[in-house]
């Protein structure tokens, strides 16, 4: 399933270590920071030039670093700039405001009328998770909060990335994609409703009969 | 028990009527992660949480998701999934290598 090589690459010996840098890095991050950008672009081609343009900045950084790691979460961030860049050229271009998405999406899980108008219909009202946290050292739990996040529409999944995620600011998202700060709550109120529908309909309601 | 049944109803009902209905519940556990609601406002969310399982439980599932939510940035890259295609691979390499001869 997986393209992650198993090993590091050889470098050809003839090379200088400056050569063989940069495409060392293609082969081991080269996979990690396409789905990173796949993720967020939802667009192959766009997730590939990102990528791209992220190795090019690299280069152009000329740093050498000490671990590996430090080397990744360098890459991680120059790619996440460069999708914050593409954001505020869709936001300058487009409106990024999506709020007719799932205007109703919970309005049927709400008693219609009478005396307890808008009260949660029991039955189908948030559930009782069972031990939520066990959850978060299951791979198959990323996987599912993935596919969730993979379903919402794609502004609203976007302003959800940048506020949850990566923790910006709202006032820092409002600036990014040029919208009001009430537009990004009522955004953020949704994805946040339909996330949370969707873990507890795909996992959360079936971890009881599945261990 | 009879007198306990009816001022336990008139309870939830007197609550009922002076907090937020569960929808307007909902915007505000949200709305609260954004910024502070007045103190006047978390009193009467608490209030309600006294006679709602259902919003108590929605706090508690949205607040989960916006604690943890931060892993999935570092969990993402190494789920199984598509990565970068050979010929994106080798694009991308002539590309650096391009750039490498520019630089140079």
């Amino acid at each position: 399933m997986s393209e992650l090589p198993a090993s590091p690459a050889p470098s050809p010996p003839a090379r200088t270590a400056q050569l063989s840098d940069p495409e060392r890095w293609v082969d081991e991050h080269g996979d990690y920071l396409f789905k990173y950008a796949l993720s967020r672009l939802r667009d192959p081609l766009k997730a590939e030039d990102a990528v791209q343009e992220t190795f090019l900045a690299a280069l152009k950084g000329g740093k050498s670093f000490q671990g590996r790691s430090a080397e990744k979460s360098w890459l991680v961030g120059i790619l996440k700039n460069k999708v914050c860049d593409h954001y505020r050229k869709a936001g300058r271009e487009t409106s990024f405001t999506d709020l007719e998405f799932y205007k109703d999406e919970e309005s049927d899980r709400f008693v219609p009328d009478g005396m307890f108008k808008d009260g949660w219909i029991h039955e189908v009202g948030p559930q009782e998770w069972n031990s939520p946290s066990a959850s978060l050292d299951s791979e198959v739990f990323w996987q599912t909060y993935r596919d969730c996040s993979n379903k919402l529409p794609k502004n609203i999944a976007t302003v959800f990335n940048l506020r949850e995620v990566d923790g910006i600011e709202s006032k820092e998202i409002c600036a990014m994609l040029n919208i009001s700060e009430n537009n990004l709550w009522v955004m953020l109120h949704r994805a946040r409703m339909a996330l949370r529908r969707c873990l507890e309909t795909n996992w959360f309601g079936k971890q009881e009969g599945a261990q | 028990m009879k007198l306990f049944a009816s001022l336990k109803t008139k309870f939830v009902i007197w609550v009922w009527n002076h907090t937020p209905s569960c929808a307007e519940m909902s915007w505000l556990t949200s709305r609260a992660l954004e910024q502070p609601l007045t103190f006047k406002m978390r009193l009467k969310m608490r209030l309600h949480f006294v006679i709602c399982a259902w919003c108590r439980r929605y706090f508690e599932q949205i607040n989960f998701l916006h604690t943890h939510a931060p892993r999935m940035g570092m969990q993402l890259g190494e789920l199984p999934g598509r990565g970068l295609s050979l010929d994106a691979k080798s694009r991308i390499k002539t590309q650096v290598r391009k750039n490498l001869t520019l630089a140079l």
